[in-house]
Parts: structure tokens; sequence; C-alpha cells
């Protein structure tokens, strides 16, 4: 296997050659610190790059292999999203507000993915607080698409997308509260879960709206995103809204199938607005998946149109916990950032009471589609990564989202790539599940990725 | 109680800054009403008396544990 081509490897096939004895984590980590060392400059991926951290994870990943008491994701490198609190590793969130914080503490998803063996690589960035698009003049240049330099790798979590879809990292964590994992998946051709609400735990992860706020796995493939839940699920007593929920084991039925599961589209709002080419590749993929032995039918959700709410409920929470550094310190926040999140101080009480009505009842209706369904399947984006250009308009709005409803409702949900647009860039569908039920989600994703080679299209990075 | 307007106005966009003593730009002004019509319509057209109350805010856990009772 050439260098290029291990620099790709999943999980599975990393931990094969680590215990054999064909690779060392050493040298895979001092390989892949080369290749950011190489290829980030023009990416921009990374904020801090940890690599003495690195190999000294390696070596302890090294000895437990030696030992023959580590587990599967003993050696493999991980980057975080600087969202994720790390113990005496700057952790900024892309924000000047913390632009100098290191916090004497690992939130709990990064204590236990350390603890799993995990090598950490260092910090990718952040959108500033995992919420504004970084204009020029910010104080980090923006992560680059590695498919075309010119086009976003989508965001929040834009630093992870574009680390792993260039082969920078093997796994990452990104956060998602309106679709920041998921939009970074579709744009950058890799795979992102969204846990169900509650599944992984958000403590010492900065809150950008904390009734829809999700942490999670980001990876090339949904079998690495199996890998990586079964490490990070579990109640944590740090955070509130943490389930007691048993932990399923993720990896066992991953090979199952899809033959007989029941996959349901709904046909209604999640294709408004979605570009020609994005809505032919997913059909393309529900072809596929009935070949596979799923059967395919539409289902409704009837107050789906009541989407919008939730920018009243993100923006609200987010002045809400911005509030005081608003009022007192405006300059430390970028320009457009900062009158996105005055926005959420413009609505009343019963306005966001209202939206959290609205919200419950898109719950039930969701809940109750899946009663016939197993799985709704939706395109996760509109079309392909826009190009910079578009998104720095200030004026630019936000788009309608397929993605804000399977956070209004909490629910396990999966991209995967589909495809490619004309202009070679990725395309992307959304799996998503009962609430607790990401082993079916990583299962009908996995037996996609066993059918399909989109996810092993590799994008043209050069230094 | 008159009607809800169906959409947001410039003029209320001040007047909602200006109760809630933020300060946005004028330049500004259409991008923050854009965001107000986007994520009011579904409420405005929301008749509130048809659609069922959120959920308690205290929930106990029979189980009892340590976030019982929260």
């Amino acid at each position: 296997m050439s260098a290029d081509e291990l620099c790709y490897a999943g999980i599975r096939e990393l931990g094969g050659l680590f215990r054999r004895r064909e690779l060392s984590p050493v040298d895979y980590a001092t390989d892949l610190l080369h290749r950011i060392e190489r290829l980030d400059k023009s990416l921009n991926a990374y904020v801090t790059v940890t690599a003495e951290r690195a190999l000294a994870d390696a070596r302890a990943a090294e000895a437990a292999l030696r030992r023959g008491d580590a587990g599967p994701l003993a050696g493999i490198p991980i980057a975080y999203k600087d969202l994720y609190a790390t113990k005496g590793i700057r952790t900024t969130a892309g924000s000047a507000l913390l632009a100098d914080w290191v916090p004497d503490f690992d939130c709990t998803c990064v204590a236990r993915l350390q603890q799993a063996g995990m090598v950490m690589l260092g910090k990718v960035i952040t959108h500033e607080f995992a919420f504004g698009i970084q204009f020029p003049g910010h104080r980090f240049p923006p992560a680059r698409n590695p498919w075309n330099l010119d086009h976003i790798p989508g965001g929040s979590s834009s630093g992870s997308g574009a680390a792993l879809a260039a082969g920078l990292t093997v796994g990452s964590l990104g956060s998602d509260t309106g679709g920041s994992i998921r939009g970074p998946a579709a744009f950058c051709g890799i795979a992102g879960l969204k846990p169900t609400y509650g599944r992984v735990s958000r403590a010492g992860v900065v809150t950008l709206s904390w009734t829809l706020d999700h942490t999670g796995p980001m990876a090339r493939s949904a079998e690495d995103c199996a890998f990586m839940l079964q490490a990070l699920a579990g109640h944590d007593p740090a955070d509130p809204a943490s389930a007691h929920e048993p932990v399923t084991d993720y990896l066992a039925g991953l090979e199952g199938g899809v033959e007989g599961l029941k996959v349901g589209v709904v046909r209604d709002y999640f294709f408004d607005g979605v570009e020609p080419e994005t809505v032919a590749a997913f059909e393309r993929a529900l072809g596929e998946l009935g070949r596979l032995g799923a059967t395919v039918r539409d289902v409704t959700i009837p107050s789906i149109h009541a989407t919008p709410a939730f920018m009243v409920i993100m923006l609200t929470e987010a002045f809400a916990y911005h509030e005081r550094d608003l009022r007192e310190r405006p300059e430390l926040y970028g320009e457009v950032v900062r009158e996105k999140l005055m926005a959420g101080g413009l609505f009343r009480a019963d306005e966001y009471v209202q939206a959290q009505r609205l919200r419950a009842q898109l719950r039930e209706d969701t809940a109750r589609a899946l009663e016939s369904v197993d799985l709704l399947i939706t395109p996760t984006a509109l079309g392909p990564a826009p190009a910079f250009a578009t998104v720095l308009d200030p004026d630019f709005p936000f788009a309608k989202s397929n993605m804000g409803p399977f956070n209004m409702t909490g629910l396990p949900t999966l991209a995967v790539p589909t495809g490619f647009s004309s202009s070679g860039l990725p395309l992307s569908l959304q799996i998503s599940g009962r609430p607790f039920d990401e082993a079916t989600v990583l299962r009908a994703g996995h037996a996609y990725q066993r059918a399909t080679e989109w996810h092993r299209r590799r994008p043209p990075v050069r230094a | 109680m008159p009607e809800m307007p169906p959409d947001v106005t410039l003029d209320e966009v001040k007047e909602r800054a200006r109760l809630a003593g933020l300060s946005i730009p004028e330049a500004r002004l259409g991008l923050v009403r854009g965001f107000l019509v986007n994520a009011l319509r579904p409420i405005r057209a929301l008749d509130t008396r048809t659609v069922r109350t959120v959920e308690p805010a205290v929930t106990f856990d029979p189980k009892g544990g340590p976030e019982a009772g929260s």
C-alpha cells in the first residue's frame, strides 16, 4: 500500500496492520504529521498541531498493542474540533474571545477517545462559536474544500471535513446544532453522524444552542463512525441532557445489510430547492438500497414546514449564552456573526415558546412516520458546496436546511456521499432513525458504502 | 387581540432592537429582518389554540439516581 493510500485507510484496516506489527502507530502518526505540514498550508484545516502529544499518544498505543490490551481505536489518529476543551491545549472556539483559553481539563468526549488509545494530531478549525462563516479579517483563515479550494468545506465543523477529505486525519469530532457535522460531511465527501440527542456528552464543548447541540463522530465511512461512537456513547452526569439509555454494540450488526428494512422518503419540504444533480444522485441511491433488499416508500410529516421555527430556538438560545459578551465586548466578535447573534435578542418570549410547541409537534409527527418505516432518507444538502464568493456576501441568508429537522427532533442521522456534481464536488444523503437506533442507521450507511465507491474517491490535494 | 401581521417590517426590527437595547447597524437591518421573517413565518401562521403545550419542565425519574427530581 502506498503512503497516499495508507493515509486514507480506515480504522479496521489500520488496527489490523498495527496488531500484525506491519505498521507502527508511531510511524503512522509521523507520516500524517508530515502530510499535515506539507498540505495544510493550502487547506487551513488545523489551528493547532500537537505533534509532541501525537507522538507520545502513539508510543503509548504501541506499548498497549504490544501488551495485547489495546482496543480497536488504539493508535488511530484523531483531530478535535476546536470547540472541544482539551487539557493544556489552546481551545479557541474560532473566536477572539477565547483566543488564549487553555483549559485545565479534557471534555468528556476527548477523555473517552484518548482513554480508548486514540492519537491526538491537533485541533481543527471551527467557524466562530460554531456559528458564523469566517469573513476576511477573521482571526483564522477559513478552511478550504479539498475538492476545490475556491469552495467552502461547509461548517461549522469545517476543519474536520477538510482534514478528513484530504487524508490529514483518520477520525474527527464535530458538533451539530443545525447540520454542522452533516454539512461538512456532505460538502467534503465524507461521513458524519449526529447521534440521538443525549447519546454523546456535550460536557466541556462550547455551547451554541443547548436544546439543539449534538456532538458526534466524523470519518470517511459509516464503519469508522461506528467504531468511534462505541467509545463515545454512554451516560455522562456532567451533561444534564445525557441519556441513561444502554449503549448498543454498534459494530456487532454492522454487516447485517438492509434486506427487509423499510425506508421512508419524505417528498414534502426536503426536495424544495434541491438541485437536479442532487436529486438524481439521491434517486440512484434509493435504487441501490432497493437492490440491496430494502423496501422504499414515501411517508409524510405533516408539520415539516414548521422547520424554520428552528431559527427562533437556535438564535434565542445563542443570544442567551452570548448576551453578556455581546453587550460588553462586542468588538471581539466577527462583524457579521455579532449581528446574527444579536438577531436572537429580538425574539419575544412567547415566540420562543411557540417555536418549542411547533418543535414538539414536529417531533410527534416524525415519530409517527417512523412507526411505519425503520429509517428516513433525505438529501443532506440542497446541492454541492457553494463558492466562498457566494457565501461571503454579508447579506447571504441562511439557506433552507434539510438538516435542521433532525436537530429539532433529536433523531440519529448519518450523512454519506452519494455521488459527484458535474463540477466535481461531492453530493450526499442523510439516513435518520428512531431515537437511540444508531445501530440501524449505521448498518444502512455501511451497506450502502459496501455497494458503492463514492466514499473511496480522493480529492486532488497537492502541496 | 388584533391579528398578527404576516411579515416583519424594518420598522418592527428597529423597534425590537430598541426594546432589547441592542444596536444593529443600519446596513445589517435587512439581513436581520430576513432572519426574523423566515423564522417567524411558521409561528405567525400557527393557531396557538390548536397546539399542545410544551411538556412539563420538571420530571421525576422513578428509578432515582442523582438526576431524580431535578
